[in-house]
């Protein structure tokens, strides 16, 4: 789950890594309220990247110069995603900008620490002077200090930016965060260090254990978290062919070869792995109605495929739920065609049970998508 | 990894996982000498004893070789630490979804104490006709000569039975497991089939994100002479988009990093340069692998 920049930096001002004072405006009327002297930058809350560039971001100077510019940012979509709120914030002047960043590199399985000597939104410069160094062992603070001399820093530079990576580091750790991102670092010329922009990725397998982050999903609204509790997400694509399988790999290799035979998949729905903890049978069942229901419901799909391997749900249970599914189903409805590809000592009698609904039912997966594929074709489908 | 082991142990015995997946094995005749799951110590599940602990059960059993591992994901960390401290080297992790930073604490752990890890989120380990630990799904599987290692959990299942259809049994089939940090590489199981008597051929079933088949792919040239074939799925996978478990996760959040990484073609490209055959559906696979046993069996006895 991403974080939007003003709840980042709560999380920054509560770790003790420094922020400039700042205020939420959900509406152009809250900045007659304003509580941080003028000048101030006004910053859209939004999810991507590049909003300076975009002209998200405005310097105002007074009351009426701020609700304009507030008024503009909240009717500028930017990458496509309007701001709900916006971020009201002091002006600061650095002398320099940093990139600092701390992520879990899953191939040595290490935290990473990143940092760049030239921060601010000029992205090649700083990866061309991108430093890292790998968490290897347990954390200390030379680690952060390694990383600091590697970006060349001096003098007193070398303590204080370490400090900041440091807090980024437990925070990256204490809330079990993907991602912890500053950009920039904003340098002044006496020498203080501010965090004038931050990027948080929370890890949304650990979202559960944390509540405090977990509340902040009601208050996201213009994107919902890819996480794996909502497992019944249909992912939409474009085409006419729409897809339910389970496990990430089968779904994929589905959709590969209904591309390879000349199909277009419309969108799919992965019921999951069977090893999500707390998933059982009877909820399978129940999921494999539901994914059928939000294929049915999607945009375009005129023929569903069904694709479900199982160690412990038989063709026969996947057969009724689908049999359950459609025999609720409205008379004289028009749902989609749907093809089953099932296997297992159980398909005879599962392929008995849904030919005698008029369901295509296939035991290799060739030629069921060989079916779906023409059936997508079809003018009568 | 040993899996002529004789005691193996079940934690999470009395969770949902562990009622529904501890049959599998059983029935499958895999020798479970006892399961835990704290506050019901003295039950019995088709004879296996229950306990408290790890290290009761140890205590009344003597030394255990290998624990599955199937309690919820926020408790894989700390049965996998108790299991290690009880001394037991061979770990299955079932569960899925185990944050990555558990994932990083158990890993070193295993690390520093010579344990293997297979997993998160992984089918685990299926020695047809002899062994399962873990939840493949049986009926899929034939013993033969095969070996099958994977990331992914309903696609190996997939794969094994279109060998098994193509009258290509398997001697092992592996799943190092769908979470991003896992315990063990493709690297260490391709090694385990090298040197496995059992295993003529391997079949590597992978899928985009990450960069594990790249640096399997450059591994086999390195240290394996069996042939390999490999199947990559997410040729069409939308860019991107998490497919489901986090593994998929197309790049890492940061694409500015490297945006090609884990793609398709990069991932294909790594199989050519290691002149390893790539399959373009599953249903290739039992050709190609007839190929390139067809191709090898005269070296082998020159």
């Amino acid at each position: 789950m991403d974080l939007l920049e003003y709840q980042a930096k709560a999380l920054f001002r509560e770790m003790g890594i420094p922020v400039l004072p700042s205020q939420r405006i959900d509406h152009c009327r809250d900045l007659k309220g304003l509580k941080i002297p003028y000048p101030v930058v006004l910053k859209s809350q939004v999810y991507t990247g590049g909003r300076g560039k975009a002209g998200g971001v405005k310097f105002v100077a007074n009351t009426i110069d701020a609700i304009a510019a507030a008024q503009a940012i909240f009717n500028l979509p930017i990458m496509g995603q309007y701001p709900e709120v916006l971020l009201a914030e002091a002006k600061y002047d650095a002398q320099q900008e940093l990139y600092l960043a701390v992520l879990l590199d899953r191939t040595t399985r290490c935290p990473l620490l990143l940092g760049s000597i030239a921060g601010g939104s000029e992205t090649d410069l700083t990866m061309k002077q991108l430093q890292q160094v790998q968490v290897d062992q347990e954390f200390s603070s030379f680690y952060a200090r390694r990383l600091a001399l590697k970006m060349n820093l001096s003098g007193e530079l070398i303590q204080s930016v370490s400090a900041i990576v440091e807090k980024m580091y437990r925070l990256f750790v204490s809330k079990d965060l993907d991602l912890i991102e500053i950009n920039p670092l904003g340098v002044s010329r006496s020498g203080d260090v501010m965090a004038l922009d931050g990027k948080v990725t929370v890890n949304d397998e650990a979202l559960g254990r944390h509540p405090d982050l977990n509340g902040l999903q009601g208050q996201l609204p213009t994107r919902s978290p890819a996480s794996l509790r909502s497992i019944l997400n249909f992912i939409p694509l474009e085409g006419n062919i729409g897809v339910l399988c389970n496990g990430a790999g089968l779904t994929m290799a589905t959709l590969d070869l209904l591309h390879k035979a000349g199909g277009k998949p419309a969108g799919f729905v992965n019921l999951g792995r069977e090893g999500r903890y707390g998933l059982s049978p009877e909820q399978l069942q129940i999921q494999i109605e539901q994914g059928l229901e939000l294929l049915k419901q999607a945009k375009g799909v005129k023929v569903i495929l069904v694709n479900l391997l199982s160690s412990i749900v038989s063709a026969s249970d996947i057969a009724s739920a689908i049999a359950s599914y459609l025999q609720r189903q409205p008379y004289n409805h028009r749902a989609p065609q749907i093809i089953v590809r099932l296997v297992g000592n159980e398909f005879a009698s599962a392929q008995e049970m849904l030919m005698a609904i008029e369901v295509p039912t296939l035991d290799h997966l060739d030629d069921a998508i060989a079916k779906v594929v023409s059936l997508s074709k079809s003018k009568l489908a | 990894m040993n899996l002529t082991t004789s005691k193996i142990l079940v934690q999470g015995m009395m969770e949902p996982m562990g009622s529904r997946y501890v049959p599998l094995m059983m029935n499958y005749g895999t020798p479970i000498a006892a399961g835990i799951s704290p506050g019901h110590r003295g039950e019995t599940i088709g004879g296996i004893p229950v306990f408290d602990m790890v290290e009761q059960a140890i205590e009344s059993l003597g030394a255990i070789d290998t624990s599955v591992i199937l309690v919820q994901p926020y408790l894989v960390l700390d049965a996998a630490l108790e299991a290690m401290a009880a001394g037991i080297r061979q770990l299955v992790i079932v569960t899925e979804s185990v944050p990555p930073l558990d994932m990083v604490r158990l890993t070193r752990k295993a690390e520093a104490t010579g344990t293997i890890v297979i997993g998160s989120s992984s089918p685990g380990i299926i020695v047809p006709g002899e062994l399962l630990l873990g939840i493949h799904p049986a009926e899929f599987y034939r013993p033969g000569s095969i070996g099958l290692i994977s990331r992914s959990g309903t696609l190996i299942y997939e794969v094994a039975l279109t060998l098994t259809q193509a009258g290509l049994g398997q001697s092992i089939a592996i799943s190092i497991g769908g979470d991003r940090i896992l315990g063990s590489s493709y690297d260490y199981w391709l090694n385990y089939l090298q040197q496995d008597l059992r295993t003529e051929a391997i079949v590597l079933v992978g899928e985009i994100g990450g960069d594990s088949e790249e640096q399997a792919a450059k591994h086999i040239t390195q240290a394996i002479d069996k042939p390999v074939i490999a199947y990559i799925a997410g040729r069409t996978a939308p860019r991107r988009q998490v497919m489901g478990h986090s593994s998929a996760v197309i790049t890492t959040q940061i694409t500015d990093f490297d945006a090609d990484l884990g793609t398709f073609d990069r991932k294909i490209a790594a199989m050519k340069q290691a002149k390893i055959p790539v399959a373009d559906r599953p249903s290739q696979i039992p050709d190609l692998l007839k190929k390139a046993l067809a191709h090898k069996k005269p070296t082998l006895q020159a």
